[in-house]
C-alpha cells in the first residue's frame, strides 16, 4: 500500500511540473515586477533544483504535511479540510441512494427474469449509466429549479445562511434541500454498478440448490427472494460499494462545477487550472488514498463476509 | 560552324536557366515566412478564437502565409511570457480594473523599453521618442498638460500600430429592478455598474434589503495586503477604505481625505475625515493612514511595494494632516497609491507585521480571523467556495443603503442565468456565456434590467516586435489596417463591443484622444501601405520583403 502511495505521489509531482504553464502566470499583470517575480518564485520553493524539491515534498509527505497552497496562502490541510466534509456529505447521501435503490432494484428485475419490465429496466438502467453527468445534473437543474422552482439552483445553504456549528447545518432542512439535486445526479450515475451486480448474483444464487429447497419448503416467493437470495447475492455488492466509496470522492469534479457545490472537485478544477501545485496534489493524494484504502477495505470485507474467502485459499 | 552554333546554344540555355533559377533564388529567399498566430481554444475564449481565425484569413489575402495555433491560456502565456523570442503574434486583453482609470499604466508598462526583458512590454517595443513621452506624463503633475501628453503617446501608438487593436468589449450587467430602484444604480466610466458606488447606493424598494451578486471564481484570501483574485478585490474595496476612491467620471475623489492638495510637484497635504472609526470601534487615526502607507515597504506585503516605492517620508502634521512627500513627481500617485492603498489599523497589525519579521512567510499568508477596516461594510461571514457575506456598517459617514453584500460562487454560468430570473441572486455581476442569449431572457423578463458600458479593458492582437517581419512599422500598419474591428465587433462579438483604436478606452472621456488616426482601409489600404514600404509579390501571389 505505501508503495502504491508513493508511486502515486511520484507521478503527481512530476506531472503537475512537466504540465505546460508555471504558477507565476497567474500574477502576470503590467504592475508585475522582476523583483515580485523573484519573491514568489523564493516563496513557493521553485527557486530549488526540481529534485531537490521533490525529497522536500517526500520528506514532508512521509511527517503528512503537504505544504502551502500558492494561491489561498494556506496550508493545503486547511483549504481541503474546508470542502472535504461537503464532499463527503454528497457521497454519503448518493451511495445510500444509489445503493438501497440499486439492490431493491436488481432484485426486483431477477424476480421478473424475461419480462418486460425485466428489458425496460436494463435498457433504461444502462442508459442512466452512460448518460454524462453534467447533462444529468442539467437537465434536472432545468426541470426543477428553473421550471419549477422546487430546489435551489447551486450552492450549499441559502445566501446569507449563517451555522453556529457543523451540526446545525447538518440538522437544518435547507442543507438538505440544497445537496438532494446534486446527490441524486451522482446517485443516478452509481446505481447502475450495484442494481445490475445484484440482478446477475441472484440470478446465479437463484439457481443454487437451498434456494430450490426453500421454494420447495413452500415459503412464499417473496421471503425466497429477500431472506434466502438475496442475502447471498448481497456480498459481492457490498465490497463493491467499499471500491465505490473511493470512485465516488474522484468522480465529483463535474457535479461540483454543475451545482456549485463548494467541495473537493471545485478545489481541485481550480488548483490544477492555475498550477496552484502543492494543492492539486494534496487533493489527488488524498483521493487515491481514499481509493487505495477502501480497495483494502473491499479485501477484509469479503474475508469477513464469506468465511471461505481467506488469505490462504487465494495462494 | 554547327558544333560552334549547337555550343553557344548551350551556354545561352545554361546561363538563361542559371539566370531563371538565380531570381528564383532570390525571390525565394525574399518571401515573407509563414507566421503563426496564437489564440486561446474556442471552448474557453470564443471572442479571441474567432477574431484570429478572421485576421488569418485576411492576411492570406495579401499573400501572407499564416496560421492560428490553439493553446490553453496557462501555456500561451508561459511561452509569450518567458520565451519572449519564440512567437510571432498573440492574441492577448487588457481588463478593467479601478486603477486602470487612470492612463499611466497603459501608458508606461505596456510599452516603455524598460520594461521589455521582463515586464510588460512584452511586444519589445522600442522607441526613444515613445519613452520620452510616457516618461514625461509621468512627472507632469498640471492635469491639462499631462492629457496633451497623453493625446500625444496615443498618437504615436496608433502610428507604430504597437498593437493589433481589435474592441473594447461592453460590460454587460444584469439586476433585478423589482428588488432596487432603477436611479440608485450607479454607472461608472469604463466599469459599468458593478462597482463601489452601486454597492454604496443601492437602494432597495421592498423586503429584498440583501444584495447577492455572482461570481464564476471563489474568493482566495480576504486580506488588505494581499492582490489576490479579481473577486477578492471586490471584497476588500469594501471591507477597507482608501484616502481616495475613483468617482464615476474615473477621475480620483478625496473620500476618506476630506482634502488632497498638492503643494508642489513632490509634496501631497492630505486631511482627514472626522470622525471615522474603525469596524472594532476605535477611531481611525493619522497614524494609522501613515502605518497603512509604510508597511508594503518593510518587505511584508511585497504585492503593494510598487503603489508606496514612490513615497520618500510622510509626516504627521496634526490630528487631522499629513504630508507625504515624494521621491520624485507622480501624476498617477492619487489614482495609484491614494485610491489604492487599504486603510489597515496599526492596533491590530502592528503586532502581525513585528511576529511574522522572524517568520519565513509573510502578510500576504495572514488571514484575519474577522477582517476590520473602516470601510462601509463590515466582514460578517465567509463560507469557504461557497459565499462571502458583508454587513452594512451603521456608523459609515455615508452608510450603505442595502443590509447585506453577499457574492455567491458559482461556476455554472447556466445555472446563474436560472438564478438571477428566479431570484436566488439579483445582481448578475458576472457573465461569461452568450450575450445574445442573456438579452432574449433579459428582454423577455421584465423584472430584469441590463445596463451595458463599454469597458476599460481592450482586446488586441500583440506583434512581437522582435521578430521580422513585424519590426517592420509598415508590416505592422498593413496588419492593423487589414483587421476588420467593425465586423469583428458585428459579427464575432454581435454588437456588444465597440471598435478599439488604442489603449484608452472610449468610456474614459477626459484621457481619450477622439482624433487618433488608426489604419483601418482593409486590404486595399494593406496591400497600398506594403507597396509603398517596398514590398511586392511573386507569381505564385506570395508576399516578398523589399530589396535590400
Amino acid at each position: 500500500m505505501i508503495l502504491t502511495m508513493w508511486v502515486i505521489a511520484t507521478i503527481l509531482f512530476f506531472i503537475f511540473r512537466l504540465m505546460p504553464g508555471n504558477p507565476l502566470v497567474a500574477y502576470i499583470d503590467p504592475t508585475f515586477t522582476e523583483e515580485q517575480q523573484q519573491i514568489l518564485l523564493k516563496q513557493f520553493g521553485l527557486d530549488q533544483p526540481l529534485w531537490y524539491q521533490y525529497f522536500v515534498f517526500l520528506k514532508n509527505l512521509g511527517q503528512g504535511e503537504l505544504g502551502d497552497s500558492f494561491f489561498f496562502r494556506d496550508s493545503v490541510v486547511n483549504v481541503i479540510g474546508k470542502v472535504l466534509p461537503n464532499t463527503i456529505y454528497l457521497m454519503l447521501l448518493s451511495l445510500l441512494l444509489a445503493y438501497t435503490i440499486g439492490i431493491m432494484s436488481g432484485i426486483y428485475l431477477a424476480w421478473k427474469r424475461g419480462e418486460r419490465i425485466e428489458t425496460v429496466g436494463i435498457v433504461l438502467t444502462l442508459f442512466t449509466r452512460a448518460a454524462p453527468q453534467f447533462w444529468v445534473g442539467m437537465i434536472l437543474l432545468a426541470v426543477f429549479s428553473f421550471r419549477f422552482g422546487l430546489f435551489p439552483s447551486g450552492g450549499a445553504s441559502a445566501a446569507g445562511t449563517v451555522y453556529a456549528s457543523e451540526w446545525e447545518k447538518l440538522l437544518s432542512p435547507s442543507f438538505y434541500h440544497h445537496l438532494f439535486l446534486p446527490a441524486l445526479t451522482l446517485a443516478i450515475y452509481l446505481l447502475g454498478l450495484p442494481l445490475l451486480l445484484m440482478r446477475s448474483n441472484m440470478l446465479d444464487v437463484m439457481k443454487e440448490a437451498y434456494v430450490d429447497m426453500a421454494s420447495m419448503r413452500g415459503l412464499s416467493k417473496l421471503r425466497v427472494m429477500l431472506k434466502y437470495a438475496a442475502r447471498n447475492a448481497c456480498l459481492p455488492v457490498v465490497t463493491a460499494m467499499a471500491v465505490g466509496i473511493g470512485y465516488a470522492m474522484g468522480g465529483n469534479v463535474v457535479i461540483e462545477t454543475v451545482f456549485s457545490w463548494p467541495g473537493l472537485g471545485r478545489l481541485l478544477v481550480k488548483a490544477v487550472s492555475t498550477s496552484d501545485y502543492p494543492l492539486a496534489q494534496g487533493a489527488f493524494i488524498l483521493i487515491a488514498g481514499v481509493m487505495v484504502i477502501m480497495n483494502f477495505v473491499a479485501d477484509l470485507l469479503y474475508s469477513i463476509l464469506d468465511p471461505r474467502v481467506t488469505l490462504e485459499n487465494r495462494r | 560552324m554547327r558544333r560552334i552554333f549547337f555550343f553557344g546554344l548551350v551556354i545561352i540555355l545554361l546561363s538563361i536557366a542559371f539566370g531563371l533559377t538565380e531570381i528564383g533564388y532570390c525571390e525565394q529567399n525574399r518571401v515573407v515566412r509563414e507566421i503563426t498566430v496564437l489564440t486561446r481554444p474556442k471552448a474557453s475564449s470564443p471572442d479571441e478564437f474567432e477574431t484570429i481565425t478572421l485576421v488569418v484569413e485576411a492576411m492570406k489575402k495579401i499573400g501572407i502565409n499564416a496560421k492560428a495555433k490553439v493553446m490553453p491560456w496557462e501555456q500561451m502565456a508561459d511561452v509569450v511570457w518567458y520565451d519572449r523570442d519564440a512567437w510571432d503574434m498573440t492574441g492577448w486583453q487588457m481588463t478593467a480594473r479601478p486603477e486602470r482609470l487612470d492612463p499611466d499604466e497603459f501608458t508606461f508598462n505596456l510599452f516603455h523599453s524598460s520594461t521589455a526583458e521582463n515586464g510588460y512590454n512584452f511586444i519589445g517595443y522600442n522607441n526613444p521618442q515613445y519613452d520620452q513621452v510616457a516618461e514625461e506624463q509621468r512627472v507632469t503633475i498640471d492635469q491639462e498638460r499631462r492629457r496633451e501628453l497623453i493625446y500625444q503617446a496615443q498618437q504615436i501608438i496608433a502610428d507604430d500600430c504597437t498593437y493589433i487593436f481589435s474592441v473594447n468589449p461592453l460590460v454587460n450587467i444584469v439586476y433585478n429592478n423589482q428588488v432596487f430602484a432603477a436611479d440608485s444604480i450607479q454607472e461608472m466610466a469604463g466599469l459599468g455598474i458593478k462597482n463601489f458606488w452601486t454597492y454604496l447606493n443601492a437602494t432597495p424598494k421592498g423586503k429584498q434589503k440583501d444584495l447577492i451578486l455572482n461570481s464564476n471564481d471563489t474568493v482566495q484570501a480576504i486580506n488588505p495586503l494581499y492582490i489576490s483574485g479579481t473577486v477578492d478585490s471586490w471584497v476588500t474595496e469594501l471591507v477597507w477604505d482608501r484616502l481616495m476612491r475613483m468617482a464615476q467620471d474615473g477621475l480620483p475623489r478625496p473620500w476618506a481625505a476630506e482634502k488632497v492638495e498638492w503643494q508642489d510637484n513632490t509634496t501631497v497635504k492630505v486631511v482627514l475625515r472626522d470622525g471615522m472609526q474603525w469596524h472594532d470601534g476605535k477611531p481611525v487615526t493619522v497614524e494609522d493612514v501613515k502605518f497603512s502607507f509604510e508597511v508594503p515597504k518593510t518587505g511584508e506585503a511585497p504585492m503593494y511595494k510598487p503603489f508606496v516605492d514612490i513615497i520618500a517620508q510622510i509626516d504627521i502634521v496634526d490630528d487631522h494632516t499629513l504630508v507625504f512627500n515624494l521621491k520624485k513627481p507622480w501624476a498617477a500617485f492619487e489614482t495609484a497609491s491614494l485610491a489604492k492603498i487599504n486603510l489597515i489599523p496599526k492596533h491590530i497589525w502592528e503586532p502581525i507585521i513585528a511576529d511574522l519579521k522572524n517568520k519565513p512567510e509573510n502578510a500576504e499568508s495572514h488571514q484575519e480571523a474577522i477582517p476590520i477596516g473602516s470601510g462601509p461594510f463590515k466582514f460578517a461571514n465567509w463560507k469557504f467556495s461557497e459565499e462571502v457575506v458583508l454587513t452594512a456598517n451603521p456608523l459609515y459617514f455615508q452608510p450603505p443603503q442595502i443590509e447585506n453584500w453577499i457574492a455567491r460562487f458559482i461556476p455554472n454560468m447556466e445555472a446563474t442565468l436560472g438564478m438571477i430570473q428566479n431570484g436566488e441572486i439579483n445582481f448578475l455581476a458576472t457573465y461569461l456565456g452568450d450575450k445574445q442569449l442573456l438579452q432574449q431572457r433579459v428582454e423577455a423578463d421584465p423584472k430584469l434590467t441590463m445596463v451595458s458600458s463599454t469597458d476599460l479593458g481592450f482586446r488586441f492582437l500583440a506583434p512581437n516586435h522582435r521578430r521580422p517581419p513585424f519590426d517592420d512599422v509598415a508590416f505592422r500598419r498593413a496588419i492593423a489596417a487589414l483587421t476588420d474591428r467593425e465586423l469583428i465587433a458585428a459579427l464575432v462579438w454581435k454588437g456588444f463591443a465597440v471598435p478599439g483604436d488604442g489603449v484608452i478606452s472610449p468610456a474614459l472621456e477626459y484621457w481619450d484622444n477622439p482624433n487618433v488616426n488608426y489604419p483601418s482601409g482593409g486590404v486595399e489600404e494593406a496591400r497600398m501601405i506594403l507597396k509603398k514600404a517596398g514590398y511586392e509579390w511573386d507569381s505564385k501571389g506570395r508576399l516578398l520583403y523589399p530589396e535590400k
